[in-house]
């Protein structure tokens, strides 16, 4: 049994880490578009950008999941997700425009938190402007950025048993099914030890980025 | 020849103008302070000879060559700015170093970007030895926030002057540190001003003005109001706004 329950429930696991993996691959550079999307001077970019970044982030990532999939089919009549790993492409399009939208905002913090004053000490001592950002502010950005970051992207590693609901079966789905085949509960208790080792290993991670960026303020 | 010659400057914010006919002209080796009550364009004056402003009528000439004029709009390539703004060297209110660098880093990190050919050996030994007329050498590997603010500012006095510029730009650079410390900093720029060191200060100390310049301008509202010698200015003020100003600081 418990050989049955762990190969199941690694299979979910790799479903979750595909998720997971693919999600951040996609947003975090879409994220820095949106961000620069939602500063632009063209003010009409600006105000759609914000709004979809409003819309995105004021609804639950679990209705954007189901619009996203059924939507296509019922729309279109033509189910664009009807190929063999549609599923979870559509899964991946719903994580990587929330998460981007997300990251959007935590970027633009970063970049508007940089006093003008840094970039004019730049100006004045004859600097471009790629060597301002890559010398001077792209640092202090990241320093800023990456407490936020690391908060989005723990409840990243939760979210994604939010795919269940388009019939994914991720890792909690899959110690789920155990109750109803065989009765049993401790599956879910097991699924726990996944999340916490993710979540446990991030941290770790994050710390020591937070750490090395420690020696200025 | 002067050095620098501001004619005609003006500088105005949407409808608000903040500049006005500005005109002066200062001779190698001089300090200019300058004098005013808030909000009288001193400072939008010092972003506008470090090109950090564009001014919207006048010229800018550096030993008698314009290097800004605003009829021209031909010559405002980011290129050609850097290349210009590098006469003039700019020390902020606010220090504004880069808190991720040490105070030696500081210092030479746009040295190094300019002259990626130079050993890296001889820039960081001049910029010690510029930490050390700032009294600062035993400061090198320190970062900004280890720093007290009058240390900081005199870092950034050390980053300004690195790069040799014909004319070193003060704006109001003791007014966010506590008292205690302004001497240090008020120390360090007069000793500038001995060694011949051609200077723009924006100040509110007001016998340090007198003491260390050669000429001082007091300015109102975006005009230039009077200039001239110190004795000129603070003894013999010729007009009555200057009088009352004075007078509200107690000279
Ligand atoms: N970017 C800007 N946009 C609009 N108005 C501005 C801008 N910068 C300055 N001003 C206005 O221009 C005027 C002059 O400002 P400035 O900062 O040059 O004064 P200042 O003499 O340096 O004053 P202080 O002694 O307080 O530093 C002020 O009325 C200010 O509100
Ligand atoms: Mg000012």
């Amino acid at each position: 049994m418990f050989w049955t329950v762990t190969l199941s429930l690694f299979r979910g696991m790799g479903e979750a880490l595909e998720i997971f993996c693919l999600t951040l691959l996609f947003s975090l550079p879409l994220g820095l578009v949106i961000a620069f999307g939602s500063m632009s001077r063209f003010k009409p970019l600006a105000k759609l950008v914000n709004l979809i970044i409003w819309v995105i982030r004021g609804t639950p990532l679990m209705l954007q999941l189901l619009i996203i999939f059924y939507g296509p089919g019922l729309w279109m009549e033509n189910n664009i997700w009807a190929f063999s790993s549609g599923r979870m492409v559509a899964c991946i399009v719903a994580f990587v425009i929330n998460y981007a939208c997300y990251f959007s905002v935590i970027y633009r913090g970063g970049i508007e938190g940089v006093s003008r004053g840094q970039r004019e000490a730049g100006q004045v001592l004859g600097m471009t402007k790629s060597q301002i950002f890559f010398k001077v502010t792209l640092l202090q950005m990241v320093k800023r950025i990456v407490p936020p970051m690391s908060n989005e992207i723990i409840t990243l590693v939760k979210d994604t048993s939010l795919a269940r609901v388009i019939a994914i079966t991720e890792i909690i789905k899959a110690g789920e099914n155990f109750i109803k085949s065989d009765g049993i509960i401790w599956p879910l208790f097991y699924t726990a030890v996944y999340y916490l080792i993710m979540v446990g290993l991030l941290t770790i991670l994050f710390n020591a980025i937070e750490r090395k960026l420690s020696y200025f303020r | 020849m002067s050095i620098l010659e501001v004619c005609n400057l003006e500088k105005h914010f949407g409808d608000v103008e903040v500049l006005k006919n500005i005109s002066f002209s200062l001779e190698k080796g001089e300090a200019l302070s300058i004098i005013g009550s808030s909000g009288s364009g001193k400072t939008t004056l010092l972003r506008c000879l470090n090109f950090l402003e564009t001014p919207n009528g006048g010229r800018i000439l550096i030993n008698g060559n314009p290097i800004f004029d605003a009829a021209d709009h031909a010559s405002r390539s980011d290129e050609e700015i850097r290349k210009k703004r590098l006469h003039f060297g700019l020390v902020f209110q606010s220090f504004n170093l880069f808190p991720q660098y040490t105070a030696l880093d500081n210092v030479t990190l746009a040295v190094k970007l300019q002259n990626k050919g130079r050993p890296v050996s001889e820039i960081n030994a001049e910029g010690m030895a510029l930490l050390e007329r700032m009294g600062l050498a035993d400061r090198a590997g320190h970062y900004p926030h280890q720093l007290s603010g009058g240390q900081q500012q005199r870092v950034a006095i050390a980053r300004a002057l690195a790069l040799s510029p014909d004319i070193l730009c003060f704006d109001e650079p003791t007014s966010a540190l506590d008292p205690e410390l302004t001497g240090e900093v008020l120390k360090v720029i007069r000793a500038l001003a001995e060694q011949e060191t051609t200077m723009i200060i924006v100040t509110h100390e007001m016998s340090f003005a007198r003491d260390v310049s050669d000429k001082v301008i007091f300015m109102d509202e975006g005009v230039i109001v009077e200039q001239g010698t110190p004795e000129d200015v603070f003894v013999n003020p010729s007009s009555e706004r200057t009088r009352q100003f004075l007078s509200r600081y107690g000279e």
